[in-house]
Parts: C-alpha cells; structure tokens; sequence
C-alpha cells in the first residue's frame, strides 16, 4: 500500500508534470529542426503527451480538493477566485488532451475532389451514422482588382435519400457543419478541355488532369498537358503571373519515342501545331473543389477545454495578488 | 504618405535609441534630469510611433496587425506603452533603458529589412479574412510586449544585491504574458479549426508558440513555490523572451510553415 502512495504521489505531482512539460518542449524544439512536419508522429513524443495528460487529471483531481479546503478555510473572494480560476485552466487543458485523443484514436477525415455537378456520398468516405450526400453545385474563384484570390467558394446542396435539405456556400474560414461532419474549402485544380482528332481520326473533346497525355492522330508524337497558367508571361516562366484568367495558357511538352521535342506554352482556343497537319486546341478549364471533410468526436472536448482554459487563465491573472506580502503568502498553497 | 512615414521612422527610432541611452546614463550615474530627459523622448517617440501606425491603418483600411511588418510596427510600440503606462504605477524605471532598447532594436529591423514594405499594401489572402484575425494577433503581440518587459527587468536585477521586491512584478508581468499568450493560441486553434480544418498542426509557429508557453508555465510554477534560486527563475524569463524573439523571427524566416506569411 505504502508502495502504491509513492507510486501515486510521483505520478501525480506537479514536477512530474513541469519535467514531462520541460521534456515535451525540448522534443518538440529538437524535433521541429530536424523532423519538421513528423516530430509529433514519434511514439516516444505521443507517449509524453499521454503521460502529461495522465499527470494532468491526477493534478487537477488534486486541485479540486484544495480548492474544496480553501473555500472552508474563508481566506476572501480574492484567494478562492484565483484558486478557481487556476482549477479551470487546468481543468480545460486535461480537456483539451482528452478531446486530442479522441481525435487520435476515433477521428476521421478525408480529401475529395469535386467537378460542378457530381455528388459525392459522405457515408462512403467517412464512417458516419447519419448519412448525406454532397454535391457541389458551383465553384469559383473571387479575385482583387490586382488579380489575387479574395476567395474561394463551393456552392454545395446536401442531400438526404435525394431531398434536398440545405444550399450552402462553403469558402475558406466558413466550413460546413452538418451532422456532425466538417467540410472545409481546402484547395482547387483544373480539368483541360482539348479538341483533337484521336488515333482512328475520330473528332475528340476531352477532359485531362495536369499530367496527364493525349494521342493525337496522324503522329507518333504525344503530347503531356502540364499545366494550366491563368495569367501566361514568359517572364514568370511556369509561373503564373496571377490566380486570375487574364491570359490563360497550357504548358504542354511534346515527346516522339521517350524524346522531349520541346515545351511549349498554347494559348487558349488557338490551335497548336504538334506535329505537320496536326492540331490540337485547347478550348478552356474547368476547375474543380477540394474539400477536405472531417468528423470529430473530440472536438465538442476540445472547444469547451479551450474556452474554460481561456477563463481560467483570465480569472486567476485578474484575481492575482497585489503587491502586499501578506496576501501573496496566503494566496499560493502549494500540496 | 510614404516618404512622410519613412522619415517619421528614423525620428522614432532616433528617439527610442535616444531615450535608450539617456536612460542608461541617468539611471547609472543617478541624474534625475537625465531620465527626464529620456521620459520624454521616450513619450514623443510612442506618439509618433502611433501616427505611424494610424496612417498604415488610413491607407490600408485595416488594423496595422496583417503581416510581419505590421507586426513588428504594432509589438514595439505596444512595449513602449506598456513600460510608460506600467512606471506611472510600479517603481521599473531601472529597466527603461533596456525595453527602450529592445524597442529601438525592433523599430531599426523594419528600417533596415522592410522600408520598402511601409507603404505598400496588399490585399489580405482569403485565409486572414476572419474576425478573429484581430484578437489573436492583439492577445500576441501584448503578451510579446509584456514578456520583453518581463525579460527588462529580469536583465536588471543581475546587476543589484539581494532579493528585491521586482522579482514579484516580473512574475505579474509574466502572469499577464502568460494569459495573454494562452489566449493567443487558443484563439489561434479555433481560427485554424475554420481555416485549415485542424485546431492544431505541429506548424512551427505553433510548435514555438507552444515552447515559448511551456517555458513561461514552467517559470510560474516554480517561482511561486520558491524552491528554485531567484537568478534561476530570473534567467528563465530571459531565456522565455529569447524563444518569443525566436517564435516570431526564427519561425517566420528559417522555419517555413503555414504561418509564412507572419
């Protein structure tokens, strides 16, 4: 039993915590340097922060009871204010890892690419109870007078069992909610339209992805579609000089056995010569959304902890001891 | 507008570095008029340092707060307020010339770095267009401010004998730093929650704000208990205004995340 109190008191107290901290911060500065963007992947880092946040409900249950013996002992509103407010903040951290967790271990969330008009099922992307479906019903890009994006917005229809139940406009820093799930206006691209004669000489107008290749007919050359550049300046080389359409091109690179013949950039609706008497013309773009959709269940957790970690902190500043000696000597009871 | 907010720059910057000076001088030596002298250099410069800022915010229709200049602009005239306001109450004078200091420095970066930038302006970039813009950049660059105080005065106390009664104001100063900087990040999650779809990143920027955090926590608890040795603590605070410098100008120039763009 004797074994079990020393066991306890050293999970539980707070320089435990402070050198679980103190580790947590010199791992993620070490870390941040040499692993940046995979530090936190590290099972010796994930199990740091699970023992904080075991050292953390110890603590706070801990904390409870002071608070509990300050407010019997009548030491002013001052004292139990910051006390209370010390209790919370402590309290809403142990919440935020908590609601972390939950999201580490039961959170879900995936990317999907959407055209105008298509529907996406959101139960066959995440596991959800409620299911609904998408569709995006517009996409489209805002922009300045000086040509950057002010914003990007979905215009999306849910859809239960085919009824309609909302039209929403999704864009950056306005996601989604819905049931539970999250969409969020993540990134963008485009589908080039082409018009070309195909290898049986049949009239072609097709949809490619950047990267994709096109066999036109008459040639054994084929062409790779690169890139599409909204505002085309051969200054900016495959830059592009701004998000919005004010001199569209394609960087395409044509190929004959395996060999680069050369890279080009084609204007939009002119026909480009890949080879003697054949064309291609590239009609125009089509972008499409990427919305990254979300679900959860640790994130009701994580808002409460945020928010009382917020309160707690204002509380126990506001209600810190002044300069008087006598009121900072009652005002922190350390266990 | 441009050329006159440029030439007003190097007025407050001379005032600030003036100020430095004179303060370390009079403080020093024990002149009264000398610190006069720097009080008032030091008042002048804040309120041309404010009409600095009143104009970038006439010209770009936004509070100076949206990039690394602005930034930069808001956070040393907030510390140099904050000292003014904070010694009409508590005896600091003897850390003036150092915050005056830390100030000029901050003041002569954007001089020397990002003239050019004084009088451009940009569109915002759709993901800084939220309300919460305003709050989590205020709750930083105040509780920044309060730590380079903090971190003033702990500079100070190494060069006095004996425990001093300061030791209890740095630890109000970083209290209030440390609730501000809480505020900044929680603030900063649910921002993020909206923007990028995740509260929290492991982003630099947010990994450094975290060890800047945890430093300062570290600091509030063990100060209190009195377990450790005042210069220990003191050098914490120091050390915690290094990580602050580091969180803001390591982060954004050799630590490219998704905070590039501040």
């Amino acid at each position: 039993m004797q074994g079990f109190n020393r066991f306890y008191s050293l999970v539980s107290s707070m320089k435990t915590g402070l050198f679980l901290l103190f580790l947590i911060g010199v791992t993620a500065a070490v870390g941040s340097s040499v692993l940046p963007g995979s530090f936190y992947q590290i099972p010796v880092f994930k199990l740091l922060l699970l023992l904080l946040l075991i050292n953390m409900i110890l603590c706070t249950f801990n904390r409870i009871k002071l608070t509990y013996r300050v407010l019997l002992k009548r030491f002013g509103s001052r004292v139990w204010f910051r006390q209370l407010g010390i209790l919370t903040l402590h309290l809403g951290i142990v919440l935020v890892l908590v609601g972390g967790l939950i999201y580490a271990t039961s959170g879900q969330n995936e990317r999907i690419h959407l055209l105008a008009g298509d529907q996406v099922d959101i139960s066959q992307v995440l596991d959800i109870k409620h299911p609904f479906t998408l569709q995006l019903d517009e996409f489209r890009i805002e922009f300045n007078e000086d040509g950057s994006p002010s914003q990007y917005i979905s215009e999306v229809t849910i859809l239960e069992k085919g009824r309609i139940m909302d039209q929403v406009e999704i864009s950056v820093n306005y996601p989604l909610s819905y049931q539970g799930v999250k969409a969020y206006q993540t990134s963008y691209g485009y589908l080039v339209q082409a018009a070309y004669l195909d290898e049986n000489g049949a009239e072609k107008a097709e949809r490619f992805f950047e990267g994709e290749w096109l066999y036109p007919d008459g040639t054994n050359r084929r062409v790779k579609i690169y890139k599409y550049i909204p505002n085309f300046n051969p200054a900016y080389g495959m830059q592009s000089v701004t998000l919005r359409p004010d001199n569209p091109h394609i960087i395409i690179s044509v190929y004959e056995n395996d060999e680069l013949l050369g890279i080009g950039a084609a204007k939009l609706n002119e026909p480009t010569e890949i080879d003697e008497n054949v064309y291609v013309t590239f009609t125009g773009v089509e972008p499409y959304t990427i919305l990254e959709v979300k679900s959860d269940p640790g994130l009701p957790l994580v808002i409460t902890g945020g928010f009382a970690l917020m309160l707690g902190v204002c509380l126990a500043i506001l209600a810190a001891p002044g300069r008087k000696k006598n009121t900072i000597k009652t005002d922190d009871i350390h266990e | 507008m441009e050329v006159l907010m440029d030439e007003l720059l190097y007025v407050v910057l001379f005032c600030y570095l003036a100020s430095a000076l004179l303060y370390f001088w009079g403080n020093n030596y024990a002149k009264n008029w000398v610190v006069k002298v720097a009080l008032v250099l030091a008042i002048l410069g804040c309120i041309l340092h404010l009409v600095i800022l009143v104009m970038r915010t006439v010209l770009t229709g936004m509070l100076p707060l949206t990039n690394g200049l602005e930034f930069l602009l808001s956070f040393s005239w907030i510390t140099v307020l904050l000292y003014l306001l904070m010694q009409t109450r508590y005896p600091i004078q003897s850390a003036a010339g150092i915050v005056m200091l830390i100030s000029a420095l901050l003041v002569s970066l954007v001089a020397i770095l990002m003239k050019d930038q004084l009088g451009s302006v940009a569109p915002l970039m759709p993901a800084l267009k939220s309300p919460w813009l305003t709050v989590h950049v205020v709750t930083a660059a105040v509780s920044y401010s309060a730590f380079a105080l903090a971190a003033g005065l702990a500079v100070v106390q190494f060069f006095k004998t004996g425990q001093s009664i300061k030791d209890d104001y740095i630890y109000l100063l970083v209290g209030g730093g440390f609730a501000l900087l809480s505020l900044s990040i929680v603030l900063g999650a649910v921002w993020a929650e909206q923007a990028w779809g995740r509260y929290w990143s492991w982003d630099p920027k947010e990994t450094w704000a975290l060890i800047t955090w945890i430093i300062y926590a570290i600091y509030l608890h063990v100060y209190r208990s009195r377990d450790w040795p005042a210069n220990t603590t003191r050098w914490m605070v120091i050390i915690g205004f290094g990580l602050v410098l580091f969180t803001f100008f390591g982060v954004n120039y050799l630590l490219p995340g998704l905070h590039s763009y501040a």
